[in-house]
C-alpha cells in the first residue's frame, strides 16, 4: 500500500493544454473518488497515474517514487476498466493469472494468489469459464479479481459500473466498498455519477474542464460546495438556484419574491445567486409562493416541480403531502441551508464576504 | 410469418439462380473429366454415356501431375506462411499507429493492389533472371508473396482494428511488452481472421497462373500452368485438363471443410461485433 501524491500536474496535445495545475494528496489506504462531467479530465488523470498517458506537466509519486518515468507494470499498481477489458481467449483463471504469468511468478504461487482473490470475490466455481459465458456483474468481478491478484500498491477504477444495470450496479458499489474496507489498498476511482462519488469516497476530487473545483468528503461538499458547480454537481435532484440580489438581509428573486436568509448576511449586493437544495424546502404557507407543475412521487418522497416566479424549482418532500398540478402552495428553506454564490465568480460568498463588500 | 416468408422465398430464389450460374462450369468440368471428349462436345450434348476414370488415372499416374501438385504445395505454403507473418505483424502495427503515416502506407498498400499482374509480372521476370532465379522455389515464393501482401495487410487490419483499445491499455498494465502485447492478447483474439486470411492467401497462391507461367519451367511448373498446357495441346486432351482441374479442387475443399468453423466465425467477427 502506499499514498498517491498528484503535483502540479497538467496535460497537453500537442499546443492545446487540456488540463492545468492539478494537486490531489491521496493518503495510504484511502478511498479517493474523481467525479466530473465528461471531458472533465478525470480518465486522463487515471490514465496518467496509471502511466497509460504521458504526464506533460508536474510530478505522480506512488509511495516516495516519483513514478513520472516509470513504465505502468512496475508502479505497483492494478486497474479496472469500464469494458471490463476481459482477455477474451483466456479462462477466468488465466485472466486473473497473467499479470503473475508474465513475471514469471512461480506455479504454486500464481495459483495461491488466484485462488485467494476468487474466494473473495466468490469466483471460485467459475474459474475454468470463458468471459463470454459470465454475466456483466461476474466480469465485472473478474475484472476486480484481476487487480487483486498482483496486491498492487493502489487500485485504480476507470467507471468500472457504468454498463451494469442500475440494480447491479449498487450491488457492486457496496461490494467494492467492502473489496476496500477488507484490503485497505489505496484507491483512486473515475465515475461521472456523483451518487457512487458520494457513497463510495473517502474523498471526492470534483473535476471541470481539467482543473480541479474542489476536493473534499462527500458530506463536505454537499454542505459547503465552493462554487456554483460543485454545488450544482453534487446531489440529486440538483441544488435550484435563483438569481436576485440582496437588500437589507432578505434575497429578492428577479421575479420579485422575498427569500430569507442566514444571519450575517446583511448589507446589500446585486449579482448573487441564492442555492436552497430540493430537500431543504418545506411547505409553509407563508413562504414564497410558488406554481405546482409537476407531481413526482418515488415512493419514501415525492418530488414537487414548481415555478417560483420566473424560476422553475424542485423540492424532495417527506411525509406524502396532498399536492398536485396547478396548485398554489408557499416554500420555506431551511435558513441554515441556503447557499449564496457571486454570479460572476461563481464562488460561494460566506458572510464576512458580504460584509467586505458593503 | 407471411412477410418472413415473403422475403426468404425470393431471397432463396435468387441464391439459387446464383449457385447455378456458379457450379454449372464446375459439374460441366467433371462431366467432361469423365467422357470421352468425342461426347463431351456432342452437339446437342449427349446425356447418356459411359463414364469413364481413365482421365484421372492418366493424369495422376501416367502424366505424373502429383509432381506440379508438389510444386504447387511448396510455393503455396511457404508463401501464406511468409505472407500471413509479415502481414499480421504489419496490420497489428499500423492499426495501433495513430498518424498519417500509417493511412498513407495503407493506401500505398492498395495501390499495389490495382496493377494488373501481368504488368507486375514482365519486372518480376527481368529481376529473377537478373537474380538467375528463374525455375526456382525462391522466386516464385517470392513473387506471390509480394502479390498477396498487401491484401493479407488489410484483412488483418480491419480484424486487428476490432480489438477494443482497453485490452490493449489493459495488457500493459499486466506488464507486456510490445511484442507479448502482440503475441498473446491480440493474436488470439483475431485468431478466426487469421484463418479467414490464411485461406484467402492460400486460395490467390494456389491459383497463381501468370507468375507461374513465367518464371517457372519444368523444375517448378505449377498446377495451374500444367493444366494450361494440356489443354492447349489439343481439343481431345481437354477431357485431361478437365480431370486435373476437378483433382486440384480437391485439396481445397478438404481444407475448407476442415476449417469450416474457424471460417464462419472469421467471416462473422468482421461483420458484426462479438
Amino acid at each position: 500500500m502506499a499514498s498517491v501524491a498528484i503535483r502540479n500536474v497538467g496535460k497537453r496535445y500537442g499546443p492545446v493544454t487540456v488540463m492545468r495545475g492539478i494537486g490531489v494528496d491521496i493518503a495510504d489506504g484511502e478511498f479517493v473518488v474523481l467525479v466530473g462531467p465528461s471531458g472533465c479530465g478525470k480518465s486522463t488523470l487515471l490514465r496518467m497515474i496509471a502511466g497509460l498517458e504521458e504526464i506533460t506537466e508536474g510530478e505522480v509519486s506512488i509511495g516516495e517514487t516519483v513514478v513520472n518515468d516509470i513504465a505502468p507494470k512496475d508502479r505497483n499498481i492494478a486497474m479496472v476498466f469500464q469494458n471490463y477489458a476481459l482477455y477474451p481467449h483466456m479462462t477466468v483463471e488465466e485472466n486473473m493469472a497473467f499479470a503473475l504469468t508474465l513475471q514469471r511468478t512461480e506455479r504454486a504461487e500464481i495459483e495461491k494468489r488466484v485462488r485467494r482473490a476468487a474466494e473473495i470475490l466468490g469466483l471460485a466455481p467459475l474459474l475454468k469459464r470463458y468471459p463470454k459465458q459470465l454475466s456483466g456483474g461476474q466480469r465485472q468481478r473478474v475484472a476486480m479479481g484481476r487487480a487483486i491478484v498482483r496486491d498492487p500498491q493502489v487500485f485504480l477504477f476507470d467507471e468500472p459500473l457504468s454498463n451494469l444495470d442500475a440494480k447491479l450496479r449498487v450491488q457492486m458499489r457496496m461490494e467494492i466498498k467492502e473489496l476496500h474496507q477488507r484490503l485497505k489498498t489505496t484507491t483512486v476511482y473515475v465515475t461521472h455519477d456523483q451518487i457512487e462519488a458520494m457513497t463510495m469516497a473517502d474523498r471526492i476530487v470534483v473535476m471541470r474542464d481539467g482543473a480541479v473545483e474542489q476536493i473534499g468528503a462527500p458530506l463536505d461538499l454537499y454542505n459547503h460546495p465552493d462554487n456554483l458547480f460543485v454545488a450544482g454537481f453534487i446531489g440529486s435532484p440538483g441544488m435550484n438556484f435563483m438569481a436576485g440580489r440582496i437588500e437589507n438581509g432578505r434575497f429578492l428573486t428577479k421575479g420579485g419574491e422575498t427569500l430569507p436568509l442566514p444571519d450575517g448576511y446583511g448589507g446589500t449586493r446585486t449579482d448573487v445567486i441564492y442555492g436552497i437544495r430540493p430537500e431543504h424546502l418545506t411547505l409553509d404557507v407563508g413562504g414564497a409562493p410558488a406554481l405546482v407543475s409537476v407531481v413526482e412521487p418515488t415512493g419514501p418522497e415525492v418530488q414537487v416541480f414548481a415555478r417560483l416566479g420566473v424560476e422553475q424549482i424542485v423540492a424532495v418532500l417527506r411525509d406524502a403531502p396532498s399536492v398536485s398540478p396547478g396548485d398554489k402552495v408557499g416554500f420555506s428553506p431551511q435558513i441554515d441551508r441556503v447557499h449564496i454564490f457571486d454570479a460572476a465568480s461563481g464562488r460561494r460568498l460566506v458572510a464576512a464576504d458580504l460584509d467586505r463588500a458593503a | 410469418m407471411r412477410s418472413t416468408l415473403m422475403k426468404q422465398v425470393p431471397l432463396f430464389l435468387i441464391l439459387l439462380c446464383f449457385c447455378i450460374v456458379n457450379l454449372t462450369p464446375v459439374a460441366w468440368g467433371f462431366l467432361t473429366s469423365i467422357r470421352q471428349p468425342v461426347d463431351a462436345f456432342a452437339v446437342p450434348p449427349k446425356l447418356i454415356f459411359t463414364p469413364t476414370l481413365e482421365f484421372h488415372w492418366q493424369i495422376w499416374v501416367d502424366k505424373g501431375f502429383w509432381r506440379f501438385l508438389i510444386n504447387t504445395a511448396i510455393v503455396s505454403v511457404c508463401a501464406v506462411t511468409i505472407s500471413v507473418s509479415i502481414g499480421s505483424m504489419a496490420a497489428y502495427a499500423l492499426s495501433r499507429l495513430r498518424s498519417r503515416l500509417a493511412s498513407g502506407l495503407l493506401f500505398s498498400l492498395l495501390a499495389m493492389r490495382m496493377f494488373p499482374h501481368i504488368l507486375l509480372a514482365i519486372p518480376f521476370f527481368v529481376i529473377a533472371q537478373a537474380a538467375h532465379l528463374i525455375d526456382t522455389y525462391i522466386a516464385m515464393i517470392l513473387a506471390v508473396v509480394a502479390l498477396n501482401q498487401p491484401f493479407t495487410i488489410w484483412l488483418m487490419r480491419s480484424f486487428f482494428a476490432e480489438v477494443p483499445g482497453e485490452l490493449y491499455d489493459s495488457a500493459v498494465m499486466d506488464g507486456c511488452n510490445a511484442w507479448q502485447t502482440f503475441r498473446r492478447v491480440a493474436l488470439p483474439i483475431v485468431k478466426p481472421g487469421l484463418w479467414v486470411t490464411t485461406l484467402f492467401s492460400l486460395l490467390l497462391a494456389y491459383n497463381e497462373f501468370l507468375l507461374a507461367l513465367v518464371l517457372t519451367r519444368t523444375g517448378t511448373k505449377t498446377m495451374p500452368v500444367a493444366i494450361a498446357e494440356y489443354g492447349a495441346e489439343d481439343i481431345s486432351y481437354w477431357s485431361l485438363s478437365a480431370a486435373a482441374a476437378f483433382g486440384i479442387m480437391l485439396p481445397i475443399l478438404v481444407f475448407m471443410l476442415f476449417m469450416q468453423r474457424h471460417l464462419v466465425r472469421g467471416m462473422a467477427a468482421g461483420a458484426v461485433k462479438g
